[in-house]
């Protein structure tokens, strides 16, 4: 669904962000990790037309994305930002999840069907006529993904969606990244939290100085020890756990681990 | 010795409804590490702004019961006098930059200059939280030009300088990444070694069951619990209150290993690993 | 970090010298010729300054700031110039336009005035660290809150530009078209505002109690990570500047 080669950005010339990077996506969900500055947020704004590429290409559906503004872009490619109110920009929560299907010229009474769909995925289609900031945090940061969600976009990104969530946000979250893939959608995610990463992605790419340093399955990624290491990334809990009993397999969630405890005795 | 003492404590904020307080009471030793937790809204930055005076003198709205901080009746000081026994750190490193400084070392400078310190002591006492936090290579940046993590230990080593007993922190890593998280940890640890009382409310577990002496557990501005971490995440009705325990106790459960001799799960890495091997002898 | 201070960093007799002195001398440069309005007097002080300009070694960033100002100005000639009503003796024309004598003159003082206004305004602002500045007046027993508000703002602007930014994308990616002609431009900012306003309200207070819990309002006597620094000629500039000013009242009353 969109192939990228060769891509190389910078802000200023003393230091490039991103170099060189060949990446190809289809529609396993993908986990973008690696530390603050290591390029993962730049190569989101690269692909959804917010920035333009030093050198290199992005094609998206056999487009290529630097003939387009981030507007056009914006009907194939949704992406939630981080901070919820950085992006609330309506008075009632139906106009806000209606803002962007309108600006990508759908009809207004499909718009409606949309948002209302959308925000039954986050549980606030009770809530329609109340002003987005009168919702807690985790509640509008679950408006904003709403928003993006009833665009209907092939492709959605993420950028840290559990960050101050409690376990119930994050309940819903995994919910919503579920229903997504099974409508065969790209969904795709910035994020540090390597639990989630190990329960709900199929693919991840680890990220470290602008470079590509792991891509693979989400099991593979966390079984290279010394390179997660490199890219001041850690396994998740349950993984090192396994490692430490000396686990042949690499392990991602609880339920993995029982079972495969019970198959396994620690050596003496 | 007792440092903190909360006595029946009851707090509003004006406009709102319902109380975000209500009826809370423990007390906190001197160089205990308290862990406060409990999901989204059931009171923590309130009981963490109760600490340092924020709650009620910065919001006002009705407070009714008593805090004791070091000595002092919150009600009754004003929060610059209580920032001299008492701390707080926030969870957004950006906001808490001051803006009116050049420097990380003037950013740190800048509570001790309107605490009065003479000017002598404030470069020793810079230097001082400079080395303590590692940030020493940084003391010449602009403060906004620094990392998340960098910033967090900036705003940390800008409140220990000031030299309270008591470190109160919320949510202090919510914004960092992995790496920049575990900076701040170590440093509020080692804090904790030094003898100075930390009070942290944060989601993630497996750090408070690392980390800290007891946890407090919150549920619509009510104690359930205060107790070791062993104990809280060894409760069955943690979900109830909107929790999930350390998932190195959620797989010891799900196997019904507990700590030899004791009715609790384990609740760090290194504890599972020790009940797990010794399961299989 | 971008701040939007002009100030600029050099060792100079002027950098040099007490950021006080250098705001006295900005009413002193501005009276004196409104007291003695000649045009030796009016040239004099543009010289002086422009010297001070030279030796601060900062007279590059004035250029865009005369630049701007030129522009106006040379309306305020054209119109002066031409349509003055005072207006009486010719003293050329091009084409059907025709210039006199005395609103060109008039065009003169005015704008010897605004280039002496900003020139004395720019010694102070391209040579004085903001902070110091502030410092200096807070010793001198101007408010440590109205101080903090002052320097602040020239960090806490670039700030809510980035955060301006960020809202923008936020848009674009929503599908809004931000880019291209004037009155797309003014209907994406309009949605901007709300975002904005409530950000800065929201990082406001927080930032508010992060200061309160630095001791921002502390009742002790505020002290100084810097020793207050000590001028030389400070109180004699000051002095001689005071006196000129005297001299120049007593000239214009009694001569």
């Amino acid at each position: 669904m969109i192939k990228i080669a060769n891509l190389s950005f910078s802000y200023n010339k003393e230091t490039r962000v991103l170099s060189g990077i060949n990446l190809e996506f289809d529609r396993r969900s993908t986990a973008i990790i690696g530390q603050n500055g290591a390029g993962k947020t730049t190569l989101v704004k690269l692909m959804k037309g917010l920035l333009k590429a030093d050198e290199g290409k992005i094609l998206i559906h056999e487009h290529d994305v630097s003939g387009k503004t981030a507007a056009q872009l914006a009907r194939t490619i949704g992406l939630v930002f981080q901070n919820p109110n950085d992006q609330i920009f309506k008075r009632t929560v139906l106009d806000e999840v209606m803002f962007g299907p309108l600006n990508i010229k759908m009809d207004k009474q499909t718009a409606k069907e949309k948002a209302i769909e959308a925000l039954k995925m986050v549980e606030l289609d009770d809530k329609l006529e109340m002003n987005p900031h009168d919702l807690s945090l985790s509640e509008k940061k679950l408006l904003c993904i709403a928003s993006v969600v009833a665009m209907d976009t092939d492709i959605i990104i993420f950028d840290e969606p559990t960050i101050a969530q409690d376990h119930g946000g994050k309940e819903k979250i995994r919910q919503i990244i579920q229903a997504l893939k099974d409508k065969n959608k790209l969904v795709m995610t910035i994020i540090h939290d390597m639990d989630f990463v190990a329960e709900n992605f199929e693919r991840t790419i680890v990220f470290n100085d602008g470079q590509v340093l792991l891509d693979g399955e989400t099991r593979d990624v966390f079984s290279q020890k010394e390179l997660l290491k490199t890219a001041c990334v850690e396994a998740p809990g349950i993984t090192k756990l396994a490692e430490r009993l000396g686990f042949k397999d690499t392990v991602l969630t609880v339920d993995e681990f029982i079972n495969m405890k019970k198959t396994y005795s620690p050596p003496q | 010795m007792k440092k903190i003492i909360v006595e029946g404590l009851k707090y509003k904020y004006p406009l709102a409804d319902s109380l975000a307080l209500n009826d809370v009471t423990f007390d906190i030793k001197q160089g205990e590490f308290i862990g406060i937790i409990g999901k989204n809204l059931a009171g923590k930055s309130t009981l963490c702004q109760a600490l340092v005076g924020l709650v009620p003198h910065f919001y006002k709205g009705a407070y009714g019961g008593k805090v004791i901080v070091d000595g002092l009746e919150v009600k009754n000081h004003s929060i610059a006098d209580l920032s001299l026994k008492v701390g707080m750190v926030f969870q957004n490193p950006f906001t808490q930059v001051t803006g009116s400084k050049t420097t990380v070392y003037e950013e740190i400078a800048f509570g001790l200059e309107n605490i009065g310190i003479p000017r002598t002591e404030i470069i020793e006492r810079i230097d001082s939280v400079l080395d303590l936090l590692n940030i020493e290579q940084v003391k010449d940046h602009n403060p906004f030009d620094l990392s998340g993590g960098q910033m967090q230990r900036m705003a940390i080593a800008s409140i220990i300088a000031m030299k309270p007993d008591i470190l109160v922190l919320d949510e202090p890593t919510s914004q960092l990444d992995p790496a920049g998280s575990e900076e701040v940890f170590q440093a509020i640890q080692s804090l904790s070694k030094q003898g100075i009382t930390v009070i942290l409310a944060e989601h993630k577990m497996e750090k408070i069951a690392q980390y800290c002496d007891r946890v407090l557990l919150l549920n619509n501005g009510k104690v359930v619990d205060f107790d070791t971490p062993g104990k809280i995440f060894s409760r069955e009705d943690l979900e109830g209150y909107g929790l999930t325990a350390p998932v190195y106790t959620r797989v010891c459960k799900a196997l019904g290993v507990k700590k030899a001799g004791t009715d609790e799960y384990p609740v760090t890495l290194e504890e599972a690993e020790r009940v797990l091997r010794g399961d299989g002898a | 970090m971008k701040s939007i201070s002009l100030y600029e960093e050099k060792a100079s007799f002027v950098h040099d010298v007490d950021p006080i002195t250098k705001l006295w001398y900005i009413p002193f440069a501005i009276l004196i010729p409104i007291i003695l309005p000649s045009f030796t007097i009016s040239f004099l002080f543009i010289g002086l300054s422009l010297v001070l300009l030279l030796g601060a070694k900062v007279i590059r960033k004035t250029i865009p700031v005369f630049g701007f100002v030129f522009l106006i100005l040379i309306t305020v000639v054209l119109i002066q110039g031409m349509f003055k009503p005072e207006n009486e003796t010719v003293l050329f024309q091009i084409g059907p336009l025709t210039m006199y004598k005395e609103g060109l003159l008039f065009a003169l003082t005015i704008t010897l005035r605004v280039i002496n206004i900003i020139c004395a305004f720019m010694i102070l602002v391209l040579t004085t660290k903001p902070s110091d500045l502030v410092e200096a007046l807070v010793r001198k027993g101007m408010s440590p809150r109205i101080g903090y508000v002052i320097v602040s703002v020239f960090q806490i602007i670039p700030e809510m530009m980035a955060t301006m930014s960020t809202i923008t994308d936020a848009q674009r990616a929503r599908g809004m078209e931000t880019e291209g002609k004037l009155l797309v431009r003014i209907k994406a900012f309009i949605p901007l505002l709300g975002p904005v306003v409530l950000g800065s309200l929201i990082n406001t207070k927080e930032r508010a109690m992060a200061l309160e819990v630095r001791g921002f309002n502390s009742q002790a006597p505020k002290t100084y990570l810097y020793e207050e620094k000590t001028y030389q000629f400070s109180k004699v500039l000051q002095i001689g500047m005071l006196l000129l000013t005297m001299a120049a009242v007593s000239w214009r009353i009694f001569l």
